[in-house]
C-alpha cells in the first residue's frame, strides 16, 4: 500500500515527474510534493471547496481525488491563475470589491469562480451564488464574492456598487 | 503645542486592503504551510468515550510501526492546563486515568509524516471502562447522574445577582410571564482547522512556537508557564490565520503537546487538525439555558426580568477561561439589551458534563442575550397584542439617558439604539409589511419580520484574548522615511495590516503604502492583548493613533528646527513637511528621518536620536458600546419546514470607522452566521454522549444560496475614545439570530409559534404547524 509509483503530474502547464504513494491525495501531492501550497485543505471531506483545483477546466475537490488518477489530465492551482506580477481581472476585483478576509477560501473561490465565467461569461447573481454554492466562506457572508464576480461578469442588471 | 486639525485621508476611507495579493495569488503562508526540514508530524489517539477510565494500553505496535519517532502518554508529558487553582479541575494535555469526552487527547503518536503518525495511530489499543455519562445540565446541578470530576461539584460556577428592590417591583406589576430559552451547541468553524509547530532553535535554545492564534502574548506566556520555562525562551509567530472567531483565543491541549514533543526530541514538530478533530475538539459554545419571567404592564413597559442562566461547560474549563462562565456572567450583565428594565435577578450556574469544553465564538454571550431580551419583547408584544416595534419604543433607552446604568450596574456610554431602529424600519418598508404579509397569508404563505436592537460591549478590560485593557504600538520611521510598526494583535481575516496602517498614516502624513504593519511575531511585538472581544479597532486602533501622533510631533520638532519655523507652523502630509503657506519651505520625511539617524548633528537639542517610540493606549472608559437594528423579513414553508431569509436590513453604529468596506464585511460575515446558528449549525450529542455532527455534511454551515444580500446603513455615534472609534466585530452575530427566529415567530403567529431555540430546524417547524392546526 505504501510503496510508490512513478507520476507524470501537468500541474499550472508544468509537466512534474515524481513518486507518490496510490494513497496520495492530490491536495497533499501538490501541497507537500509540489509546494503549491495555495490549495487549501479545510475538510478532507468534500464539504468545503477550499481544496477546489481545476482538472481540464473543471472545478474539482483536490481532497477527494488521488493523485495517480489525474495523470495526464490539466490541473491548475491558484498559482496558475496569474501571469507575471499582475492580478487577473477577477483577483482585482476581488480585493476592489473586499471579497476575502481570512483568505483560506479564497483560492478555491476563485479557481470556482473562473471556471463559471469561462462556461457562462455573463451569469445572473443567483447563477453565481449557485455555482459557487459548493464553497464555503465562513467570512464575508459571499456578498462581496458575488459582487466581485458579478463585476467582471459585466453584468448590468446587478447592482455591484 | 497646538494640535493641527487633522484632515485625515486615510481613516473613513474604503481603501482596498495591503493583505490582499498574496492571498488571492496563493502566496499567503498558513500553519500548515510551514514545511521545515526534518519536520515530524503528530497524530492524536482520542478517546470514542465520554466518559471511562483507562486500565490499560498496548503500545508496542504504535512504537515500532514505520517511521514513528515517539509515542507520548500523560506519563512523559505530566503537565495539567489550569494549574491554579481556579476551578480545582485541570484538563491533563493527554488523559490521565479517566478520559471526559469523546475526542479527548489519549496519546500522541510523532512520526516522520503525517500518513505514518495516522497509521500508527491506528494500532494503539486503549482498554476502557465505560462509565455513565452526564449529559444534561439541569440533572448535573443535582450532581446527577453522578460528579465528573468525583473530588469537584459539577457546579464550578455559580452567582447570583438582585438589583435592589427587585421583589417588590417583580410582585407588583400587573402582568407576568414565563419563558424558557435554549441555545444548541455550535462552534466557530474555521476554514482553516487549529493547528501548531514547533521548532527547537539550536543556535539560542530558545523555542519558536507558530501558532494559528489570536493571542500571540497569551499563548506565549501560558506556554511558558505551563511547561515551566522562563519567557523569553518561547517565540511565538502567528503565520496568516484562516479564521479565529473566538475559537482560537485559547490553549490547547495539543499546543502543549507539539512544545513540549519539539524540546524533547530536539526536533520540529508540528500537528494540524483534521475536520472531524475540529468538530470534536475545536472549543464549543452557546450551550445554555435561560429559565425567564418578565413582570411588565399593560402598556408594555418591562418592569422586571428574572432568569435562571445555566450553561454547560464541558468536561473541562476552557484554558484560560471557560465559555461557560463568559456565556453567561456577561449575559446576565447585558440581558437587558437596549430597553430601560429596571430590575433584575439572575441565578448563573455553569456545570461540568462529559462534552468537549466550552470556550468562545464570536459573540460569546451577544447572541444569547439578544435572543432572549428579543424573545422577552416579543412575547411581552404578542400577549398584549401589540405591535413589536411599538413596544420596543415603549421600552427603548432614550437618547437623553445616557450615560444610561442598566439594572445590572453596566455604563453604557451614548448610543443611536431608537434611531437605528426607526432607520431599519424605513429601509424594510415596515409601515407597508403588515399589509403584504396578510395578503400572503391569504394565499397561504407565511412571512414574518423579526426586529433585534442590539448592544454590542467593546473594547473591555478584559476578553477572551486576554485580560489587557490596552494595546501597545512600536513605531519606527525608517532611516528612508518608510514607516513600521509593530502591534500585539492576532488578527484572523479582519484586515489589520490595513486599517492600523490607515490610521498611522494619517497621523505621521505619509502615504498608506509607505506603512508597513507587522503583528504576531512576539520577538517583535510590544506585549499586546491580541484579538477579541471586539478590541482590536478601540484600543489597537487608538494605541495606533497614539504612536502616530507622537510619532508625529516628534517630525514636526525636527522639521521646525531645520526648516527655522515654529512647530505649530508646520504640517505634515503626502510624505512631506512644510511651512504653512510657504510651501517652498519643505522638507521629506525621508530626508528628515536621513538627519535623524544620520546627521544626527542637525538635530535640535534634547531630541533622542533616531524615530522610534513605543506607543500605548488604555481607553479611560472601562466598556464602549455599539449598537444597531437587524431587522429579518423570511418565508417560512410550513409543509417543508423550510426557512428562506427574503430581506435583511442592518443599521449598525459603531462610531466612528476606520474602512467602511472592512465594517461592511464584518457585518455581512456576521449576518452569515446568524442565519447558521438560526437555522443550520447543530453540534447534536447521542444520548450516549457520542458527537453525532463531525463532518462538515452533518454540521451544516450557510452556504450562498442561503444569505440573502443584505442592505447596510451607518449611524455615527463616537465614543468618548481615541479617534471615536468602537468595536464591531461580534455585533452582527449579536444582532442576527434573534431577528432571524423573531421573524419566524411572527410568520407563524397564525399556529400560536413563539420560538424558544436556536437553531430553528425544518423538523421543529413541522412539529409546530402540525401540533396546532
Amino acid at each position: 500500500m505504501n510503496s510508490k509509483v512513478p507520476l507524470k503530474l501537468t500541474v499550472n502547464g508544468e509537466t512534474f515527474d515524481i513518486e507518490v504513494e496510490p494513497r496520495w491525495l492530490l491536495s497533499d501531492v501538490l501541497r507537500h510534493q509540489l509546494g503549491l501550497v495555495g490549495t487549501h485543505v479545510g475538510c478532507e471531506q468534500g464539504a468545503c471547496g477550499a481544496c477546489t483545483v481545476l482538472i481540464d477546466g473543471k472545478p474539482e475537490r483536490s481532497c477527494l481525488t488521488f493523485a495517480i488518477q489525474v495523470e495526464g489530465q490539466q490541473i491548475t492551482t491558484v498559482e496558475g491563475l496569474t501571469r507575471g506580477e499582475h492580478l487577473t481581472p477577477l483577483q482585482e476585483s476581488f480585493s476592489a470589491h473586499h471579497a476575502l478576509q481570512c483568505g483560506y477560501c479564497t483560492p478555491g473561490m476563485l479557481l470556482t469562480a473562473t471556471a463559471l465565467l469561462e462556461q457562462e461569461p455573463h451569469p445572473t447573481e443567483q447563477r453565481v451564488r449557485e455555482a459557487i454554492s459548493g464553497n464555503v466562506c465562513r467570512c464575508t457572508g459571499y456578498q462581496f464574492i458575488v459582487d466581485a464576480i458579478l463585476a467582471v461578469a459585466g453584468d448590468t442588471k446587478e447592482d455591484v456598487r | 503645542m497646538t494640535e493641527q486639525a487633522m484632515r485625515p485621508q486615510f481613516m473613513g476611507a474604503r481603501v482596498k486592503r495591503v493583505e490582499d495579493p498574496r492571498l488571492l495569488t496563493g502566496q499567503a503562508r498558513y500553519l500548515d504551510d510551514i514545511d521545515l526540514p526534518g519536520m515530524l508530524e503528530i497524530a492524536f489517539v482520542r478517546s470514542p468515550y465520554p466518559s471511562a477510565r483507562i486500565t490499560g494500553m498496548e503500545l508496542n505496535a504504535v512504537k515500532s510501526a514505520a517511521g514513528v519517532r515517539a509515542v507520548l502518554t500523560f506519563e512523559d508529558c505530566p503537565i495539567l492546563l489550569w494549574q491554579r487553582d481556579s476551578y480545582q479541575v485541570g484538563q491533563p494535555v493527554l488523559a490521565h486515568n479517566e478520559v471526559r469526552y469523546v475526542g479527548e487527547p489519549v496519546v500522541a503518536v510523532v512520526a516522520e509524516d503525517r500518513y505514518q503518525a495516522e497509521d500508527a495511530a491506528e494500532l494503539a489499543v486503549v482498554h476502557y471502562e465505560p462509565l455513565q455519562p452526564v449529559l444534561d445540565m439541569v440533572q448535573a446541578i443535582e450532581e446527577l447522574p453522578r460528579r465528573v470530576h468525583s473530588h469537584a461539584s459539577n457546579v464550578f460556577y455559580h452567582k447570583e445577582y438582585t438589583t435592589q428592590g427587585f421583589s417588590d417591583a417583580f410582585a407588583q406589576a400587573p402582568r407576568h410571564l414565563a419563558a424558557t430559552f435554549r441555545t444548541t451547541r455550535q462552534t466557530a468553524v474555521t476554514l482553516e482547522p487549529r493547528g501548531t509547530a514547533a521548532m527547537p532553535d539550536p543556535a539560542s535554545g530558545r523555542m519558536t512556537v507558530y501558532a494559528s492564534t489570536q493571542s500571540p502574548h497569551r499563548i506565549r506566556g501560558d506556554l511558558a508557564e505551563l511547561l515551566g520555562w522562563p519567557e523569553n525562551q518561547v517565540r511565538v509567530i502567528v503565520p496568516e490565520v484562516g479564521g479565529g472567531f473566538g475559537m482560537k483565543a485559547n490553549t490547547y491541549p495539543e499546543d502543549v503537546v507539539v512544545v513540549w514533543a519539539a524540546r524533547h526530541l530536539g526536533k520540529p514538530v508540528k500537528w494540524v487538525s483534521d475536520r472531524t478533530e475540529s468538530l470534536l475538539t475545536d472549543v464549543h459554545a452557546r450551550d445554555d439555558i435561560h429559565e425567564v419571567e418578565v413582570a411588565y404592564q399593560d402598556d408594555g413597559r418591562i418592569i422586571a426580568i428574572r432568569d435562571h442562566l445555566m450553561a454547560d461547560g464541558g468536561a473541562y474549563p476552557a484554558y484560560p477561561f471557560s465559555g461557560a462562565v463568559g456565556e453567561t456572567s456577561l449575559a446576565s450583565r447585558v440581558l437587558t439589551g437596549p430597553y430601560q428594565i429596571p430590575y433584575i435577578e439572575t441565578v448563573i450556574d455553569c456545570t461540568y458534563s462529559n462534552k468537549t469544553p466550552l470556550g468562545a465564538y464570536r459573540g460569546v454571550w451577544g447572541p444569547i442575550a439578544s435572543f432572549v431580551q428579543e424573545g422577552i419583547v416579543d412575547r411581552v408584544a404578542r400577549s398584549l397584542s401589540l405591535d413589536p416595534a411599538e413596544v420596543r419604543r415603549i421600552n427603548m433607552i432614550r437618547p437623553d439617558q445616557f450615560p444610561f446604568r442598566n439594572a445590572a450596574g453596566m455604563i453604557y456610554d451614548a448610543g443611536s439604539y431608537g434611531e437605528s431602529m426607526e432607520e431599519a424600519l424605513r429601509l424594510i418598508n415596515y409601515k407597508d409589511f403588515r399589509v403584504r404579509q396578510s395578503a400572503l397569508r391569504a394565499q397561504g404563505r407565511y412571512r414574518g419580520i423579526g426586529i433585534s436592537v442590539f448592544v454590542e460591549p467593546t473594547a473591555m478590560a478584559s476578553s477572551e484574548a486576554g485580560s489587557v485593557g490596552y494595546e501597545s504600538v512600536f513605531i519606527r520611521v525608517e532611516p528612508t522615511g518608510k514607516v513600521t510598526a509593530a502591534m500585539g494583535l492576532g488578527p484572523t481575516g479582519q484586515g489589520h495590516e490595513t486599517t492600523m496602517a490607515q490610521l498611522i498614516a494619517d497621523q505621521v502624513g505619509v502615504n498608506l503604502e509607505d506603512v508597513v504593519i507587522l503583528h504576531g511575531d512576539t520577538d517583535s511585538a510590544p506585549f499586546g492583548g491580541g484579538t477579541g472581544g471586539s478590541r482590536s479597532g478601540p484600543i489597537g486602533g487608538g494605541a495606533a493613533l497614539v504612536a502616530g501622533r507622537e510619532m508625529r510631533q516628534r517630525l514636526v520638532k525636527l522639521a521646525a528646527h531645520l526648516l527655522e519655523a515654529a512647530e505649530e507652523d508646520i504640517e505634515l502630509g503626502h510624505g512631506q513637511a512644510w511651512v504653512a503657506g510657504v510651501p517652498d519651505r519643505a522638507m521629506t520625511i525621508r530626508q528628515l528621518a536621513e538627519i535623524a539617524y544620520t546627521h544626527v548633528k542637525r538635530i535640535p537639542p534634547g531630541m533622542p536620536i533616531g524615530l522610534e517610540l513605543v506607543a500605548r493606549y488604555q481607553p479611560e472608559q472601562s466598556v464602549s458600546f455599539s449598537n444597531g437594528t437587524h431587522i429579518a423579513e423570511v418565508e417560512v414553508d410550513p409543509l417543508t419546514g423550510l426557512v428562506q431569509v427574503v430581506n435583511y436590513v442592518v443599521v449598525n453604529d459603531c462610531g466612528r470607522l476606520i474602512n467602511p468596506l472592512i465594517v461592511e464585511g464584518q457585518i455581512h460575515g456576521g449576518v452569515a452566521q446568524g442565519i447558521g446558528s438560526a437555522f443550520l449549525e447543530s453540534l447534536r450529542y447521542g444520548d450516549d454522549g457520542q458527537l453525532m455532527t463531525t463532518s462538515l455534511s452533518d454540521y451544516l454551515l450557510p452556504e450562498a444560496t442561503d444569505v440573502p444580500r443584505i442592505t447596510i446603513e451607518h449611524l455615527v455615534t463616537p465614543s468618548a475614545g481615541e479617534g471615536g472609534i468602537k468595536g464591531m466585530g461580534e455585533g452582527s452575530l449579536i444582532g442576527a439570530p434573534a431577528a432571524l427566529v423573531g421573524a419566524v415567530s411572527d410568520a407563524l403567529a397564525p399556529f400560536h409559534v413563539m420560538v424558544d431555540r436556536l437553531p430553528v430546524t425544518p423538523d421543529d417547524v413541522i412539529e409546530w404547524v402540525t401540533a396546532r392546526v
